[in-house]
């Protein structure tokens, strides 16, 4: 009897049903990267540039040839960080906007461990700085959930004030403390050499964090969908109300899920540091946390769909530099065409139409 | 005698439901004329379409003999159409006087013209020996009053019909008794009635005329003073007998679970449970009767560990509990449907799966250590599922997409599937249910006290208490009355203790 | 440091410096209260700040004018707030996603634009731009300390206050007020007397655009009169901590405000003893956190001792005999 339930539950949900469902998907993303790059292209088209030069230069910087695409892999290894970071916060229906100041702090803390400690074997200075980062990322995380906890101040505000705070708090550290007068712009001194991350290929920035980004994809994927606590995370994110009734751990893990946030996007911190700045530099980040942001809404908040998005945000992170020196289009436009793309992202109607459209013909 | 409204042959569909089916009726000017019928019969549709909220699939509307079409609300109180809903369409933080007149306001200039406002409504409110503090804030004062600012705001556009939708369902016994003299001084005034109720006791004292309706028909119209509330709970419910008893008395056996001097705070901090009482035995079923908003709420969350208590002690098998968190006291044996199902009965945004395993993801053989045993879950939640006859297409479904019935199927799945629980603690379990989903669900709750829980349900159904319950106690303004074991004169227990918190008549 | 004393650091010249650098922050302030009085909580502010400014700036180079430059930026601002309404209101997009997404967008259109327009990066400062002149309010700036205090400020400064009266005015005397305040409140009770709701959440984001776009043009075309990458600096965050400390009235949302320009403006006067910058321009954000703070705690214990008050009464009269 059971197995015959098993048996129409899943001929219930046909192929051709899931099919329409990730057809439909696929198109609507299709729509709205049109609608963006179309809204960069008008801009460009206004202030008299050539947008037609500027993608295809764009594309160029991306991907022309293997060392570009290695870089650019290099580039979305924080998006991809960002991108979990966002998602396991978002996931759990806390709205963490602080992501910018908790990368700051995790920069920080994993560069002092790196200039601080000289006398370490790499095998364990690079764990030991990139530990820094993710302590430094959740410990940034605590104030807010102080305040959220506690006092049950929404999140909202208090993560996007501990953002300039952060940036400041390290703009300052690097200025009298840690600052290094050998350092081109404001600066912390250079790690030790024994925590710089490993390259994959030479001629290329790309380093082991590449495949650390890889792996914590996985690892996100089966802590979400897979384990017990991973369960409470998204119960509680789905319905508050309904995770305290049945028992779950609510407090927890929303504490939980901040601290993993906030430690997660601290180590891509250590990585930016360790794989690609060497010592902490003041303003490293150019919106990675913003990025981090918008790469898991548009993944709605699936590692695996993280990936993609990620791949996509470092190609024009990194095509955008190759744009703006060959073509004179200034590189912002690049922003304007990912903050589009997250304006259009949680419109309904190109789902709804396309789901209706594809069911007509498919059926 | 003049025709104030009529419809004709009104019918209107939704996507799988004829709500209403060629219905045809018509009202005399000066009448209180009461709609009748259980859930889902259609009166509240019919009171839309007349309304303007929906419009019609057919059929016609006349007012004073003219015909009339209404693509909104608008449309209908500029016809002389004005409702009541069930939920109060006011402004928290307004007077009485700005949301009687909201939309309508004297001006001066550009301004609103406060004085005239407030002297406007207290005419009005005068004219129809309408008792009102005009200008008191409206999340202020009772509910009976923010119901008479809802209907003067009606009079105030000047209204001549009026429709009531469950107009007694939030008010007290005295509340009630005030609105109806209220409601014949309007009907004397030349206003018209339309008064939809499922209590039929209220319906006979207060109408003139008696429409009954069900399954989305018509059954027909009768005369309050040539019927019966036999005959028309007949016409109500057709041949299938519903609301009948179907729990037969058992002997109860030992105590399981004790509340002592339990207090409560609500959520704006105030004493909403004052050292209550209750003793739950193996085998009884014990009815919670009350009108909404007594403390049940509080009570029941007190009891689950999801509200701190101020005072009091709760016991398990002799254990004390009530310092315990919400999963040690589910682990203790208690099992919860609640009150709201979409708010905290089930995540509507998650797997069929996913809602069935928040008692057991996380103890052997549902997990191994940090991860799901996803097998095993899925094993079990599909025997529930089949057990309770859930209508799903499977367990990867999205639970937003069932029918409530079929949620609170999957609820009682959950907490009652596995047989784990020793108290079953049911709070408004078959509320917006259909018929047949009503009676499973009780049925479910009487077997398992037939082998050997303690089960507590609570309900602002009377019909659902007297249904079920072997004794019954009352939620009256935060305390808990006992009103004694199930025999033919409970009703009148309960109904005096809901509505005065004394178990003897105090007229 | 310890050649600092209080006195010489908290001049009138500062509190006069604390109503400007709360200017901006004011108008955001009332912005965003027209919004969330529709029920739209608008995230945006920063954003449309920021663009204001820009458009300002465009303006004021294109005309020659401040006023013509407050024009740039009210018609940039409005078609900005335009797009976040229909994106939320026709296209049913979700309104923080898109409102944040706004100030992405924003970041990224001025930046663009202020070198794709004026071939610089980061900054634009040249006399080109024509920004506002101080006003002396002819009798009052002869009397002493008021006069220092009040006198001698940029237009929009004063109209920054006018525009709280008027905010107010608007909402709570007017019946346009009453309806809108409706909807945001109760948006069944305003449908059922026939109020167009999504017309009101037009109005709502429109005037937010508008009144951001005063407060852009004050930060380009006042005090400084350039512009710089992201110079908004969190204005627009500070002013939905003012509405959310006022619970959105205008007059204590304004004082939120003030009280963060207050910090600003210190921050830059402590600087001029020789703290480090980068700790004291953390000053208003800190505020911001502490300002949110104290309120909860102010309220968690208001709430309790009328709570306290209230359950004496109801165990002083018992209803069971």
């Amino acid at each position: 009897m059971i197995k015959n339930f098993f048996d129409k539950a899943k001929n219930s949900h046909t192929w051709k049903e899931n099919l329409v469902n990730l057809t439909t998907q696929l198109l609507n993303y299709l729509i709205i990267l049109i609608i963006a790059l179309f809204i960069g292209a008008v801009v460009m088209f206004l202030s008299g540039k050539d947008p037609i030069a500027a993608y295809a230069a764009l594309w160029q910087g991306a991907f022309g040839n293997g060392y570009r695409f290695a870089d650019t892999l290099d580039r979305s290894v924080i998006m991809i960080l960002a991108g979990i970071a966002g998602s396991i916060a978002f996931r759990t229906n806390i709205t963490n906007l602080g992501l910018e100041g908790q990368l700051y702090i995790g920069a920080f803390a994993a560069a002092w461990a790196g200039f601080t400690f000289t006398n370490l074997p790499a095998i364990v200075h690079i764990p030991l700085c990139m530990i820094a980062g993710i302590i430094g990322g959740a410990l940034w995380t605590l104030p807010v959930l102080y305040l959220k906890m506690r006092w049950k101040i929404p999140e909202l505000v208090p993560t996007l004030m501990l953002n300039y705070i952060a940036i400041r708090l390290t703009d300052y550290l690097i200025a009298f403390p840690f600052r290094d007068p050998a350092a081109p712009m404001a600066g912390s001194p250079l790690i030790a050499a024994s925590a710089k991350l490993p390259k994959l290929i030479k001629g290329s920035t790309i380093n082991i964090g590449f495949i650390i980004a890889i792996v914590l994809i996985f690892v996100t994927y089966w802590f979400l969908f897979k384990t017990k606590i991973g369960y409470e995370l998204r119960m509680v994110g789905l319905n508050q109300d309904f995770a305290a009734a049945a028992g779950l751990p609510v407090k927890r893990s929303i504490f939980l899920a901040m601290t993993l946030s906030g430690g997660v996007i601290g180590l891509g911190g250590a990585l930016m540091i360790q794989g690609f700045f060497g010592r902490f530099l003041g303003g490293f980040s150019s919106g990675y946390g913003w990025d981090g942001f918008m790469i898991a809404i548009i993944a709605q908040n699936h590692p695996f769909a993280v990936f993609p998005t990620a791949l996509f945000y470092g190609a024009l992170a990194n095509g955008a530099l190759t744009m703006q020196s060959v073509t004179g289009v200034p590189q912002a436009v690049v922003a304007m065409v990912k903050g589009t793309l997250v304006l259009f992202v949680t419109v309904k109607v190109f789902v709804e139409n396309i789901r209706k459209g594809l069911r007509k013909w498919a059926m | 005698m003049t025709e104030a409204l009529s419809v004709k042959n009104i019918t209107k569909a939704f996507p799988g439901v004829l709500a209403n089916d060629n219905i045809s009726l018509s009202v005399e000017k000066g009448t209180i004329r009461a709609i009748v019928g259980e859930n889902g019969a259609g009166k509240t549709t019919l009171m839309n379409v007349i309304y303007g909220l929906y419009q019609p699939d057919s059929g016609q509307i006349f007012i004073n003999g003219e015909e009339v079409t209404f693509s909104s609300p608008r449309d209908a109180i500029a016809q002389g159409i004005g409702m009541v809903h069930q939920h109060f369409k006011l402004v928290p933080s307004y007077t009485l006087a700005q949301n009687i007149a909201l939309g309508v306001e004297p001006r001066k200039g550009i301004f609103i013209d406060e004085p005239a406002l407030n002297k406007s409504v207290k005419a009005i409110a005068d004219k129809y020996g309408f008792q009102i503090n005009e200008r008191e804030v409206t999340v202020d004062v009772s509910v009976g009053e923010q119901q008479r600012a809802e209907i003067l705001k009606a009079l105030y556009r000047g209204v001549e019909i009026l429709v009531l939708d469950e107009p007694t369902a939030v008010l007290t016994d005295i509340e009630t008794k005030e609105l109806f003299v209220m409601l014949r001084n309007l009907v004397e005034q030349g206003i018209t009635i339309l008064f939809i109720s499922h209590k039929l006791r209220e319906v006979l004292e207060i109408s003139d005329d008696i429409s009954v309706m069900r399954a989305g028909k018509l059954v027909g119209t009768v005369k309050c003073e040539e019927t019966d509330e036999c005959q028309l709970a007949e016409m109500m419910v057709g041949r299938e007998t519903i609301g009948g008893r179907m729990r037969e008395t058992k002997q109860k056996g030992e105590l399981i679970m004790e509340i002592e001097g339990l207090s409560v705070l609500d959520n704006r901090d105030l004493t909403a449970v004052k050292d209550a009482s209750l003793n739950l035995y193996s085998g009884e079923i014990v009815g919670g009767a009350g009108v909404d908003g007594n403390g049940q709420e509080e009570f029941v969350e007190a009891l689950l560990g999801l509200r701190p208590l101020t005072s009091g002690k709760i016991r398990i098998d002799g254990k004390e509990i009530q310092e315990l968190s919400t999963r040690e006291i589910r682990e203790a044996g208690v099992a919860y449907i609640p009150s709201d199902r979409y708010r905290s009965g089930v995540a509507v945004e998650g797997t069929i799966w996913e809602n069935m395993v928040p008692g057991e993801y996380y103890v052997k053989p549902y997990s191994n250590g940090l991860a799901l045993a996803m097998p095993e879950i899925m094993m079990m939640s599909g025997t529930l599922i089949q057990k309770f006859n859930v209508a799903t297409p499977g367990l990867d479904a999205k639970t937003g997409n069932l029918s409530g019935g079929n949620i609170q199927r999957v609820i009682a799945a959950r907490e009652l599937g596995l047989e784990k629980a020793k108290v079953v603690i049911a709070s408004q379990p078959t509320r917006g249910i259909d018929i047949a989903g009503t009676e499973a669900i009780r049925q479910m709750l009487i077997d398992y006290a037939n082998r050997g829980a303690a089960v507590f349900v609570i309900s602002a159904d009377l019909d659902e208490i007297l249904s079920l319950s072997d004794r019954v106690v009352v939620f009256y303004e935060g305390n808990v009355l006992d009103a004694g074991y199930y025999d033919e004169t409970i009703r009148q227990r309960i109904s005096w203790l809901m509505t005065s918190g004394k178990d003897y008549c105090v007229d | 440091m310890g050649n600092v004393d209080l006195s010489s650091i908290l001049t009138l010249s500062l509190f006069a410096a604390a109503l400007r650098m709360a200017t901006p922050i004011i108008f955001a302030t009332m912005g965003g209260i027209f919004s969330s009085h529709t029920g739209i909580f608008n995230v945006a502010l920063e954003g449309f700040m920021l663009i204001g400014s820009f458009f300002a700036v465009l303006g004021s180079v294109r005309t020659g004018s401040p006023y013509g430059g407050l024009l740039y930026a009210v018609i940039a601002c409005l078609v900005a707030a335009l797009v976040f309404a229909i994106l939320h209101l026709e296209l049913k997009a979700n309104p923080i996603i898109v409102g944040l997404a706004m100030n992405i967008v924003a970041i990224g259109l001025t930046n663009y634009l202020l070198t794709a327009t004026f071939n610089v990066w980061g900054v634009y400062k040249t006399d080109l731009i024509i920004g506002f002149q101080e006003v002396q309010i002819p009798l009052i700036h002869q009397i002493p300390i008021i006069g220092e205090l009040l006198s001698g400020h940029f237009p929009l400064v004063y109209f920054s206050f006018v525009s709280v009266y008027i905010v107010y005015l608007v909402l709570y005397k007017t019946p346009f007020g009453f309806h809108l305040r409706s909807v945001g409140e109760n948006i069944d009770a305003a449908e059922s007397i026939g109020v167009n709701t999504k017309r009101m959440k037009y109005y709502g984001l429109l005037v937010s655009g508008l009144l951001c776009a005063f407060g852009g043009t004050f930060l380009s075309l006042s005090y400084l009169t350039m512009f710089s990458e992201d110079m908004t600096a969190g204005r627009g965050w500070l002013a939905m901590a003012a509405i959310n400390f006022g619970r959105m009235r205008p007059v204590p949302s304004m004082i939120a405000g003030l009280i963060f320009g207050f910090a600003d403006a210190l921050a830059v006067r402590l600087q001029q003893f020789g703290l480090p910058s980068q700790i004291v321009v953390m000053l208003p954000y800190l505020m911001t956190v502490i300002v949110l703070f104290i309120s909860a705690v102010v309220a968690e214990r208001r709430k309790k001792s009328l709570v306290a008050k209230q359950n004496k009464i109801d165990i002083a009269t018992p209803l069971q005999p």
